[in-house]
């Protein structure tokens, strides 16, 4: 296991910092720059900044120095939000994006392994055609789509829950994102369970353990279940990408201060800094999760361990 | 799948041929009927919070955004079929570090990638299509590639390379025809999903801009305003959501007929 760890590190880390150099790069070659306002600034300001952020060095130093600074959790300074650095403003959004994403992916887990199950359960019926026709329409709709509407219906119409904000985190202001965004994962966990299920059923060991007398219910969730969970494990990976992708949507409708909030100004201003920070938390994050998906993996289908 | 793209049929033909019958362009200000209701005066569908015509805008919405997922996706064909099945046919080393760099790239951020694009290359339409289009390829590169890998084997490619047929020729006159119905499924399959970044764009305001408008746009113009009028959120994100399902639906009955 500690192996398989250690081996996966070894892609992980030159993943992330290919990622890393190539956002950095990019954001270097684009043309404008973040001083460029609308009143032009006169050049001796202007070259005390460049200075002051390190701008005027060789590019592969900037590089370096980032990388260096990165190593010690300091993502440089924002160039927007003057009044506090990168490191600053993750650390005010992360932990409302994590809450936010880890929520969401309990929730989707929860619903789509039970939509899943009971599709198999009922294959082939009328109930397992509707749960498939559910299941595509959750994976296909938006979820900028659908935040708007579950706020519309449930916060303006019936005014059960509140229409934005964060509100220190109190659970009602979180009942409508998380649902948002957990949907569309939702609908892909369940379809793969459902799949995982149909061919687990028809296995040998399935069939032994119905040939043993065992209950449905029993060889459905100890002995098929397992191993149909193995491509759901796989897909924990995609599936964290698209929860932190929804999130950036889902924090600006209801107006969230968490991470991708932030990512979406830092772009829109060409904020350097904040994005690249982002970006790289984000592709850290996305690998994190890949390689506990790989752990997941391991567990539930002993034969990939080796 | 027949009904799914009747009803994509429909909307296209709509988004194409209804807008110049219409009174109003889709930019064109009606300052005597700002938020008008549906079905009420000059407007059959209403109009948005400064009076522009909703049914002429999500028309040209719906026009654009099909435009760009088109565009993008026919971007994602080529360059994914082109990587697949060269990869495929060469094989060896070759393959596997085309593969190999397949699979770095899925484990990337797409929509990070796409939205850096953006800031660095300023908000383009151009690029916001080329941009998804590069980053949607992977999945058409893996099928393409195990298809070929498959067709290989198979007695007419060895026949034909036996009566000394060229490698050009064998690919475009029997490898890629043949690869030709399940990228279309898969063709069928991206347009949605491209769809989807493109919205996503625009509703954060990256993607197309001002006065030009989008179903993305429309979404959040009208998800800004619709604790007042809300159907401005209803008819854009219905048509999207439409458009959506159907082409998945259709996709995924179109990959099964060919992967099954």
């Amino acid at each position: 296991m500690l192996q398989l760890i250690l081996r996966r590190l070894g892609t992980a880390i030159p993943t992330l910092l290919v990622v890393i150099l190539l956002s950095f790069l990019l954001m270097r070659l684009a043309p404008g720059g973040p001083f460029d306002g609308e009143r032009p600034l006169d050049p001796a300001t202007r070259a005390a900044l460049t200075n002051a952020y390190g701008l005027d060095l060789p590019l592969h130093e900037q590089f370096f120095r980032y990388i260096g600074n990165l190593a010690q959790g300091d993502f440089g300074p924002s160039l927007v939000y003057r009044d506090f650095t990168v490191t600053a403003l993750v650390a005010k959004g992360l932990p409302i994006s994590l809450t936010l994403g880890g929520l969401a992916l309990i929730l989707a887990l929860t619903l789509g392994i039970a939509l899943g199950l009971w599709a198999a359960v009922r294959a082939g019926g009328g109930v397992d055609r509707s749960i498939s026709m559910v299941t595509t329409i959750l994976t296909a709709l938006p979820s900028f789509v659908t935040a708007p509407l579950l706020v519309l219906l449930f916060g303006l119409t019936l005014g059960w829950l509140p229409v934005s904000g964060w509100n220190e985190g109190a659970p009602l202001n979180l009942v409508l994102p998380v649902i948002a965004l957990a949907l569309p994962v939702a609908g892909a966990v369940a379809k793969l369970t459902r799949a995982g299920l149909a061919t687990a059923l028809s296995e040998d060991h399935v069939r032994t353990a119905r040939g043993r007398g065992l209950s449905p219910a029993r060889v459905l969730l100890h002995h098929a279940l397992r191993p149909a969970l193995v491509p759901v494990a796989s897909y924990i990976g995609p599936a964290a990408a698209g929860l932190l992708t929804g999130a950036v949507v889902i924090e600006t409708v209801f107006a969230l201060p968490g991470l991708g909030r932030y990512f979406v100004q830092g772009a829109l201003n060409r904020d350097y800094p904040l994005v690249l920070g982002v970006v790289t938390l984000y592709a850290a994050l996305i690998i994190l999760f890949n390689l506990f998906a790989d752990l997941i993996y391991g567990w539930l289908d002993p034969r990939v361990r080796g | 799948m027949r009904a799914p793209l009747i009803i994509v049929g429909v909307i296209v033909a709509a988004a194409l041929l209804v807008p110049p019958l219409l009174p109003w362009g889709y930019d064109m200000i009606d300052w005597n009927a700002v938020r008008a209701e549906p079905l009420t005066g000059a407007h059959v569908l209403g109009t948005d919070n400064v009076g522009r015509d909703l049914l002429a805008r999500t028309l040209v919405g719906t026009r654009v955004t099909l435009g760009v997922a088109l565009a993008a996706a026919l971007v994602s064909l080529v360059i994914g079929v082109a990587w697949g099945a060269f990869a495929g046919w060469v094989g060896g080393k070759t393959d596997e570090l085309m593969m190999r760099i397949v699979d770095a790239l899925y484990a990337l951020p797409f929509m990070f990638v796409v939205i850096l694009l953006m800031v660095v290359f300023g908000r383009s339409i151009l690029l916001v299509f080329i941009g998804i289009g590069a980053v949607e390829w992977l999945t058409m590169a893996r099928v393409v590639r195990g298809q070929v890998l498959q067709l290989k084997q198979r007695p007419f490619i060895i026949a034909a390379e036996a009566a000394g047929a060229p490698a050009r020729a064998i690919m475009t006159g029997h490898l890629l025809p043949n690869v030709a119905g399940v990228a279309i499924a898969y063709l069928l399959l991206t347009v949605p999903q491209v769809v989807m970044v493109e919205s996503f764009l625009s509703f954060l305001g990256l993607g197309v801009q001002e006065p030009l408008t989008s179903l993305g746009i429309m979404v959040k113009e009208g998800a800004d305003d619709m604790d007042i009028a809300p159907f401005a959120l209803l008819l854009p994100g219905g048509i999207l959501v439409t458009l959506l399902v159907c082409l998945t639906l259709a996709g995924e009955k179109l990959r099964d007929r060919f992967a099954g």
